[in-house]
């Protein structure tokens, strides 16, 4: 068991290291990427927060989390397209989206 | 994707090198482009028994048209008609698909000798994903944590830095893009394959054929390109490609939606000619089927958003193929509002309208409208610029020259490379499928008369002839 472990360290370290040089060399894409991975993780559980408090039309979202419209609209779109969000009824000239019932695995949380 | 090793006559070599030291394979035949007209030119190539390689820019065959919603004037399912296609491609053996190909070169070596070989120079865009390990299970696209707008939705929703590129794309593998990826290993660690290869480099191919034909297709004139119009800038002022996906059954809203705010759109406008006939924009001619498309989509429109007003801002109507022209009648009587006008410029509104200023041509002169959403039917400009690439020649419009376009439209000015589809210039998809059937039937009477020239049974039935003999000869 201690050879096998010992024998694993190695080869975790190298790819550690290699994982470090990638992200060094591509650094100008890593940075802008991580930033807005952080931003739209924000975005997404505020629209969660509000969400979870009953269904809600994009502009109504948008009001709730400060998040502009448009923006409002595609993180949905998006979410919907993962399975965390469906589209319910309908308010006048808006569709109401809620959290889906049981969202399957998810990078986002 | 096959890339097994082939023959050049049964069965065409590709040997995919790793960590970029390249690759090369002898075909009968290359295809440029993976799109409606290449893979119908590769399909017809193949069935006559010649080998082809399709060389496909993107992660995924299958061109503009799989990206539609529906396609005039039969209102038939864009998918239903392309995805039978590129599964008869992906799975002949006769045909090979690179895909995330550039082409670096493309020239006519040794023409001296029996006419000389095509020889193409590739770069393969690394994929970063084991190609032969992916089993396209998209767990890879579910963890990872980074959004970025996904051009196949038009941009109206995200698609993750790692993903399939959309449902039906063939091959179905997952493709990461280093400029959207934060590196943070959680797609490897969920990969059930470990097919994440975060190093990948790309790859100089290299291949060799007798002929070439280049189906490099179109790409939409861009709207940042006209002032007047908001150069892209106003919200709720869409491209008719974008429509198409608001359309779509797997849209990005899954419904047609405004989308600076999810509204339902209750008046929704086209300006035609928004990207042709237009000298400020550099692009005089007409693109053929900006007229067709804009009506389709009105047409379809109709049918999900019954009580919406759709104007199509016209200066004329041009339907001029195959019951098009009952096409028209029908959306004029289905309620579309068609104005004789042309469109000055657009306004954004408060509220999120966008106001149409146009002249009338019918004499109510100088007038304005706003609408909800506003679609541009922009024109057609060619998908490749051979440029130092290959030596073929260009016609003033920018588009692949053909010879004699009247009596063999296919024929290009460099012997051995043909034209099909939007390569050589605007057309539909009806007119797309036809000219790559012609190009490929072109293609193989030049490998036929190239093998009977050099004296080689080369020719199927020839080969068949041979094999005949053969086993005649060792019974």
């Amino acid at each position: 068991m201690t050879q096998a472990k010992t024998e694993r360290t190695p080869g975790k370290d190298a790819k550690k290291d290699a994982m470090k040089a990638l992200r060094a060399e591509r650094a100008q894409w890593v940075g802008p990427a991580t930033a807005k991975a952080a931003e739209h993780k924000k975005a997404q559980k505020a629209i969660r927060a509000c969400l979870a408090q009953a269904s809600a039309t994009p502009p109504e979202i948008a009001a709730a989390t400060g998040l502009a419209p448009d923006t409002t609209l595609w993180l949905l779109a998006s979410m919907k397209k993962f399975g965390e969000v469906v589209e319910a009824d309908k308010t006048g000239a808006y569709y109401r989206y809620a959290l889906a019932a049981q969202a399957p695995e998810s990078g986002e949380g | 994707m096959d890339s097994a090793a082939h023959s050049p006559q049964d069965s065409p070599q590709v040997v995919t090198g790793t960590g970029g030291t390249g690759g090369m394979g002898v075909f009968d035949a290359l295809v440029i482009g993976g799109g409606i007209a290449g893979l119908q030119t590769a399909l017809d190539l193949a069935d006559q028994g010649y080998s082809c390689a399709v060389v496909e820019k993107d992660a995924s065959i299958g061109g503009a048209m799989i990206r539609l919603s529906k396609v005039f004037p039969t209102l038939d399912c864009a998918s239903c008609i392309t995805t039978p296609k590129m599964a008869a491609a992906a799975h002949h053996e006769k045909i090979t698909l690179l895909t995330c190909c550039d082409v670096d070169r493309l020239e006519r070596v040794n023409a001296d000798e029996d006419g000389g070989s095509l020889v193409a120079t590739l770069t393969q865009r690394p994929r970063h994903v084991d190609i032969e390990a992916c089993i396209g299970c998209r767990k890879c696209e579910y963890a990872c944590p980074v959004l970025t707008p996904d051009a196949e939705q038009g941009g109206f929703s995200g698609r993750k830095a790692i993903r399939i590129p959309f449902s039906n794309a063939i091959p179905q593998k997952a493709v990461l893009d280093v400029e959207h990826c934060m590196l943070c290993g959680k797609c490897a660690e969920v990969c059930p394959t470990q097919a994440i290869r975060y190093d990948q480099k790309p790859e100089q191919l290299r291949l060799e054929a007798r002929a070439a034909v280049l189906a490099t297709g179109f790409r939409l004139s861009p709207v940042a390109d006209k002032r007047q119009y908001g150069l892209g800038a106003i919200p709720n002022v869409i491209d008719s490609l974008q429509m198409e996906r608001l359309l779509a059954p797997h849209g990005p809203y899954g419904r047609v939606l405004r989308p600076s705010d999810g509204m339902i759109p209750d008046s929704i406008a086209y300006v035609q000619c928004a990207g042709s006939r237009d000298a400020s924009m550099g692009v005089g001619y007409c693109s053929r089927v900006c007229c067709m498309y804009a009506i389709k989509q009105a047409m379809l429109l109709s049918g999900s958003l019954p009580l919406a007003d759709i104007t199509i801002y016209y200066m004329d109507i041009r339907a001029f193929g195959k019951n098009y022209e009952q096409f028209y009648q029908n959306a004029k009587a289905m309620g579309i509002e068609f104005v004789k006008a042309k469109v000055a410029s657009l306004d954004p509104t408060e509220g999120g309208a966008v106001t149409v200023h146009y002249e009338d041509q019918t004499g109510a002169g100088v007038a304005t409208r706003e609408h909800d959403l506003v679609v541009l039917s922009m024109g057609m400009l060619p998908g490749w610029q051979p440029g130092q690439v290959c030596p073929v020649a260009i016609a003033a419009d920018g588009f692949i020259d053909t010879v004699a376009p009247k009596t063999l439209p296919s024929l290009t000015a460099m012997p051995g490379v043909f034209v099909a589809g939007a390569a050589a210039g605007p057309k539909d998809i009806v007119d797309t499928i036809t000219e790559a059937g012609g190009a490929a039937m072109q293609a193989a009477k030049y490998l036929a008369a190239r093998a009977a020239n050099a004296g080689l049974a080369r020719t199927p039935q020839a080969r068949t002839e041979k094999a005949s003999i053969q086993e005649a000869s060792h019974g």
